[in-house]
């Protein structure tokens, strides 16, 4: 194998561990509450501490509806009527890093970094 | 290759990627990042690119998106198809004068990664959020082994077709 080649087989590597492991092995900063916004804007914040009893709940758009279920400690999106339903596959979330996205309703889910 | 024999070429070129692409949406992703696939239909698009130019992989690339748009039946298939699809043949256009063609794979590579900060970008404007900025890493370390591979394909395809375009 030429040495070139190799320079770029060994940096692509080293740089598909390394966002591999920022994104596998980063901290988590628990929050309790999920903030969910449509087209930017904030639209509902759900404290995550005080479901004890799961329950759902549904989130309207002019793009359509997503439905929350709620957890202690984590939202997931259990329904959508977008053609996509990457948000639904998606699972729960729960802490702050990675939000759920269902782009077709322009909805954003986010857990809020707790106040320090 | 010129004249209708290139056309000819090229609309085979856009119907398989087109083929491809339909197929490719029917699997299930694997891992639960959003957005991320093996992008399939860009071998066509590398393969268009190095065998007749980047002008030629450009059409293909456009006939395959608004198709691929009318099949999946959403506009904004288009828009996200469209915002890592130019970024990523655009950085290919400029990328692929500066490998051999032993190493295509590296310039799929650099495609790879353009076309997912184009989709990543362009999901931040529909939001109107940063946070997703949060899946880059992911979206990164995708684009390397999916562009990789699909680079690595393309590759493969060179010889045995370069016989076949004169």
């Amino acid at each position: 194998m030429k040495r070139k080649t190799l320079f770029w087989i060994v940096l692509f590597a080293v740089l598909a561990a390394a966002s591999a492991g920022m994104y596998l092995l980063r901290g988590g900063a628990g929050g309790t509450v999920a903030a969910v916004y449509v087209d930017g804007e904030l639209r509902d914040r759900i404290d995550l501490s005080a479901a004890v009893i799961p329950y759902e709940l549904t989130v309207e758009t002019e793009y359509g509806y997503n439905t929350l279920r709620v957890s202690h400690g984590a939202v997931e999106v259990a329904e959508a009527d977008c053609d996509e339903q990457v948000c639904v596959h998606q699972g729960a979330i729960r802490d702050s890093l990675v939000p759920i996205v269902c782009l077709p309703h322009r909805l954003v889910i986010q857990i809020e970094e707790p106040e320090p | 290759m010129r004249g209708t024999k290139k056309l000819v070429f090229m609309a085979l070129l856009a119907a398989i990627s087109l083929v491809v692409w339909v197929i490719e949406a029917q699997i299930p992703a694997p891992i639960p990042v959003p957005g991320v696939k093996l992008g399939l239909a860009s071998v066509v698009t590398l393969t268009a690119m190095a065998l007749l130019g980047r002008k030629e992989a450009l059409a293909v690339l456009l006939v395959r998106i608004v198709l691929a748009g009318v099949f999946a039946g959403s506009f904004s298939a288009i828009l996200f198809s469209l915002a890592g699809g130019l970024l990523s043949w655009l950085v290919m256009a400029l990328t692929l004068g500066l490998f051999p063609e032993n190493r295509l794979w590296v310039v799929s590579v650099f495609g790879a990664i353009a076309h997912n900060a184009g989709q990543l970008l362009a999901a931040m404007l529909v939001t109107k959020t940063t946070a997703l900025i949060a899946y880059a890493p992911a979206l990164l370390c995708a684009a390397i082994v999916t562009g990789a591979f699909t680079g690595a394909a393309a590759q493969a395809l060179q010889k045995p077709l370069r016989g076949h375009i004169r």
